[in-house]
């Protein structure tokens, strides 16, 4: 580039008359060592600018802490609604669950005997029912002794004539 | 402002966060805080940042408060040192000439440190950075004459200076 358009946009830069893209133009002009000529100080100041500009700040760590500050509001909706879903899902298969056993239990068990606590005089009858019919059971099962003893005894007696006509 | 926005407008000013942080700070842990603390603020008024017309502008006024801010609570200075020491240029052709170069370089970095604030975050802005004057002046809250009143004197203490320690070694 011509050294007098570069001694032009100086004048104009120390006046603070350059616009950006003039700035931009004596950044790359001194940019290049072979241009230093009788302005050593001047290169090292566009350079310097050239330089720091150029920088890149790389740190793993900060990146991660900016990328939290930005997802954590989703991720803690998504996180939430998957939560709540969950258990959601848990208390309907419970409910589920409960329900089918209710019903089987409804369907094994008698209804009558199904809760009389609530009316003791139902309770009171129905116990007299229970035991009536244990009662009953027991007098069925001391027939059924008896004729068994019968049985016995007649066996003893074909065994054992004797017995039999002795007492005669 | 969506995601995508923040990530494609907003994150992308990162490095420039950081460096102007930098030059207030002249600390590298606090001007990640800072360059943090910024994007924080960004995406939790995201909803307002839609009658923001400059976001570049906007978020490093946010970077240049919380610094100043920062600077008020520790009851010190600020250096404006980067504090980081500089890359060598790679088309410096010999050891002799990168060490100057690196001197040289510092010799800038230690000139501009010395200036008084207002002139150092001008100069920053205007030169490093590339801002418009307009945008200057919004960063900063400064008029437009104030911003090249501290231009021309940063600019000019830079050049009287390089001068003098290139004739005499000052």
């Amino acid at each position: 580039m011509d050294s007098k358009r570069i001694e032009q946009l100086l004048e104009k830069y120390w006046a603070c008359e350059t616009s950006v893209e003039e700035e931009q133009v004596l950044r790359e002009y001194f940019a290049v060592p072979a241009n230093d000529g009788s302005m050593k100080e001047l290169a090292s100041m566009f350079r310097y600018f050239d330089q720091q500009r150029r920088k890149e700040m790389q740190d793993p760590a900060l990146d991660a802490r900016i990328h939290e500050i930005v997802r954590p509001k989703r991720a803690k909706l998504r996180r939430l609604l998957h939560n709540s879903i969950r258990i959601a899902a848990g208390i309907v298969v419970l409910m589920v669950a409960v329900w089918f056993v209710r019903s089987e239990i409804r369907q094994t068990t008698p209804q009558e005997l199904v809760d009389t606590y609530s009316d003791p005089e139902l309770a009171f009858e129905e116990t007299k029912k229970a035991l009536l019919m244990i009662s009953r059971s027991f007098g069925t099962a001391e027939e059924q002794a008896k004729k068994i003893n019968l049985f016995n005894e007649a066996q003893q007696q074909i065994q054992d004539p004797d017995v039999g006509s002795g007492e005669d | 402002m969506d995601l995508e926005a923040f990530q494609h407008r907003v994150l992308p000013l990162k490095s420039k966060l950081f460096r102007f942080a930098m030059r207030l700070l002249g600390n590298d842990d606090e001007a990640k805080d800072i360059v943090q603390e910024v994007f924080a603020r960004v995406w939790k008024s995201r909803l307002e940042m839609e009658n923001i017309r400059n976001w570049d502008a906007w978020c490093m006024r946010i970077a240049r408060n919380l610094s100043l801010d920062r600077i008020r609570e520790n009851h010190r200075q600020s250096t404006g040192l980067m504090n980081d020491g500089f890359d060598v240029l790679q088309e410096a052709p010999s050891p002799h000439d990168r060490t100057e170069l690196r001197e040289s370089m510092q010799q800038v970095e230690k000139i501009i440190a010395s200036l008084p604030s207002k002139q150092r975050q001008v100069i920053h802005l205007r030169d490093v950075e590339g801002f418009s004057y307009s945008e200057i002046c919004e960063i900063l809250d400064l008029d437009m004459n104030q911003v090249k009143v501290n231009l021309f004197r940063a600019r000019n203490t830079l050049r009287e200076r390089l001068i003098k320690i290139n004739a005499y070694g000052l």
